[in-house]
């Protein structure tokens, strides 16, 4: 009977809640298409542009410099420059990762598999004669150099357009600034018969962009929907959360839910209900608009999508539950929530990659659940990965979720004694 | 069962003592006024007895239940009418009654009978209770407001400033209301500071000040506690001395006496009494009797308002 009764008061509450945001023009705007219009207004305005130089991307480099090649009939394995090229790469800031091999998406521990789960911005292949080349061992009969060019291959991933032309600009930046670092080495080392033949290969590194196998190129739009999500949780979620129980109090009616015969957690559950079901609606429409206005073709996985979004409302409702308790009038919350919300979206890989952003913002971003919600709705919807992948996302999403919540509940308690 | 119980309490929010060791009792059926100054403590005290808010130190029991140790108890038998109107203004009369009935585990048949009988006594008509309550008037709103605590059908209702706003017809439609809740046996605190309304509901009145109690009985007890007098003001077109003694002579004539009009040039006859309105319609026969004409006439009543200014030197208003 009790049970009974308490379910009766939490659907009477969540009614009551949801009511209020689909009843209300303003809150409907705000609070279910704002993300919409956002977007809309970003993607036009900053879709196709980069910001050019990162100091952070993370190369996967496959340096195959030392393998046995044959020059001049004999057999060569000389990685002197690729090493050179490699190091000059760290000290240009890029975060190199080594690999074995370019291998394929679905093998563990080679470069295609990492790129494909976005664990890597960019793959450089550095081909077997690199040192052969620039250090003119292929000579003809005669013994004079041969004029060959060492061929890199960039990989950068295409489910990411915007960050992967930053990425690719930056790695050519570089490799053109390393060929004159080569130039002027070479022309400085070479006996002086051989200074003004030098001088003559012109770019003696050609990079050559490939595609990276069992990926499809995508366009912005795909990659950007999914990222939508974690705007998502951050206006409709975080906003909702933060105005709900101040509203509550200013107008008194929480003061007469606190009279009635209702546990607070009652009232707490409700506001967790309403505040889901308009989190699920406008992570609907923001889906449903991808499909129907900007014809994305994404994966989904349905469960998954539900998990991670429910685990990420949790850690926004968390929030907005303790600046809603904190705060003494509906003004102060909403600008609270303004001043938390809106530089926080810049900061979780929606719109811009983290791995354009200062070091000290990636970190950042990064320790934020909805950037994990992003990154797991991208693996999933974009990639096209299985759940496997996203665990330590979701590990990471349920951890924070259930802090951040736990907090809420305890402020929100600890704010029922002010009514 | 009793009604409510204050025995002892007080509530001190920091350095400042909201209420001052108070103690009360209102008996079971009763229209219990409680009268003060903004200030005063009249909040403090209704937020304690409902629950919102726990006493610093003392006990409050409604109905034989402890506040502090049965609240569920007393939330289930206690409605409040809280001053200001604490509606759902994007919901209508009837979703807004639902919801509240709802929070008192009403459901199903019970809920929908007791919505039916609550919206005829907000005499709203089938339109306003589809509109939200946002479209409504004030008088609406409040009706809806109270309506919205009676729900569970609470023995104990706490009344706060409910007339507040209100324009004369509204509010004494509103006093009907409250007064047809107490011929149902309801036990009924009501915060004011309207006079004439504790005058005309209340069988008792406690007349709070700095969180205490300063004077408690019926309205007539109270007035009957100042030394002040009721005077009837009669202006006739002419006065003699027999006029003056029949008036004299009637019952409930303590004295009569003329005095000067400054403006019309004529003398004006004052009589003192302790029941003004049951002399009155045998004052004005005796004086038409006497072949006088009656000009005008002016009652000037000793009020709880001048109770409240004789015992605190300051207007409850203040």
């Amino acid at each position: 009977m009790k049970v009974k009764r308490a379910i009766n008061q939490v659907a009477a509450v969540a009614k009551t809640d949801f009511l209020g945001v689909v009843r209300n023009k303003a809150a409907i705007f705000f609070t279910l298409l704002f993300p919409l219009f956002f977007i809309v207004i970003v993607g036009f305005t900053f879709g196709n542009t980069g910001t050019g130089g990162s100091s952070r991307i993370i190369v996967g480099v496959v340096n195959l410099d030392g393998e046995l090649i044959a020059v001049n009939a004999t057999k060569s394995s000389n990685s002197t420059i690729g090493d050179q090229f490699v190091q000059a790469m760290e000290a240009a800031n890029f975060t190199v990762w080594g690999y074995d091999e370019y291998g394929d998406r679905d093998t563990n521990g080679t470069a295609a598999y990492a790129i494909s789960r976005g664990h890597i911005h960019a793959i450089v292949v550095i081909p077997a004669n690199f040192t052969e080349t620039l250090a003119f061992q292929y000579v003809d009969s005669m013994g004079a150099p041969i004029p060959t060019k060492a061929h890199l291959e960039l990989y950068v991933d295409p489910t990411d357009p915007t960050g992967s032309q930053i990425t690719q600009q930056s790695i050519l930046g570089f490799t053109s600034g390393f060929v004159k670092y080569y130039q002027q080495v070479a022309i400085e080392q070479a006996p002086p018969n051989m200074k003004e033949y030098i001088k003559v290969l012109a770019d003696p590194i050609i990079v050559t962009t490939g595609e990276i196998k069992g990926t499809e190129e995508l366009p912005w739009i795909n990659y950007m929907v999914p990222g939508t999500l974690g705007l998502v949780l951050i206006w409709s979620g975080l906003n909702h959360a933060s105005m709900t129980i101040t509203t509550e109090r200013t107008k008194g009616t929480f003061q007469r839910m606190v009279i009635a015969p209702v546990s607070p957690m009652v009232v707490l559950l409700g506001k967790l209900i309403s505040a889901l079901v308009i989190v699920y609606m406008s992570a609907l429409i923001m889906l449903l608009s991808g499909v129907l206005i900007f014809q994305v073709n994404l994966y989904w996985n349905i469960p998954v999508m539900i998990l991670a979004i429910f685990l990420g409302a949790l850690s926004a409702i968390g929030i907005g539950l303790i600046i809603s308790s904190i705060t003494k009038n509906e003004e102060a919350a909403n600008s609270i929530a303004i001043i938390v919300s809106v530089p926080l979206q810049f900061f979780i890989g929606a719109f811009f990659p983290l791995s354009i952003m200062p070091e000290a913002a990636q970190v950042f971003g990064n320790a934020l659940p909805f950037t994990k919600m992003v990154d797991a709705m991208q693996d999933i919807m974009t990639r096209n990965l299985p759940f496997d992948a996203v665990i330590p996302e979701i590990l990471y999403l349920t951890v924070s979720g259930l802090i951040l919540f736990t907090i809420g509940v305890i402020v929100y308690r600890i704010a029922l004694k002010r009514i | 069962m009793n009604g409510i119980e204050v025995d002892s309490v007080t509530k001190r929010f920091e350095d400042v003592v909201a209420v001052d060791n108070l103690s009360m009792s209102v008996e079971k059926g009763e229209l219990f006024g409680l009268l003060g100054p903004n200030g005063a403590g009249k909040s403090t005290l209704t937020k304690m007895i409902s629950g919102v808010i726990n006493p610093t130190s003392g006990t409050i029991k409604v109905g034989n239940y402890s506040v502090q140790d049965e609240s569920t108890k007393v939330k289930e038998i206690l409605g409040v009418v809280p001053q200001d109107i604490v509606l759902y203004d994007y919901l209508n009369a009837k979703e807004n009654l639902a919801f509240y009935g709802r929070l008192y585990g009403l459901s199903g048949r019970k809920l929908s009978d007791r919505i039916k009988e609550l919206l005829e006594f907000t005499q709203l008509d089938e339109k306003a209770v589809k509109r939200h309550v946002s479209t409504y008037s004030g008088g609406m709103k409040r009706r809806v407001n109270i309506a919205a605590a009676l729900l569970h059908e609470p023995q104990v209702i706490l009344l706060d400033e409910p007339t507040a706003g209100l324009d004369p017809q509204n509010k004494h439609a509103l006093w009907e209301i409250i007064q047809s809740l107490k011929k149902e046996g309801k036990t009924i605190v009501l915060t004011t500071h309207i006079m004439e309304e504790a005058e005309e509901l209340c069988s008792r009145v406690a007349i709070m000040d700095h969180g205490k109690i300063i004077a408690l009985g019926s309205p007539s007890q109270l007035v009957k506690k100042v030394k002040m007098e009721n005077t009837i003001t009669v202006v006739p077109d002419k006065t003699s001395t027999s006029l003056l003694e029949k008036i004299k002579g009637m019952a409930g004539v303590k004295n009569v006496y003329t005095a000067p009009d400054e403006t019309e040039n004529r003398e004006i006859l004052k009589v003192i009494t302790d029941s003004p309105d049951d002399i009155l319609p045998e004052l004005v026969s005796t004086i038409v009797n006497q072949g006088t004409k009656v000009l005008s006439v002016e009652l000037s009543r000793v009020t709880l308002e001048d109770v409240f200014i004789t015992l605190t030197g300051r207007s409850l208003r203040e």
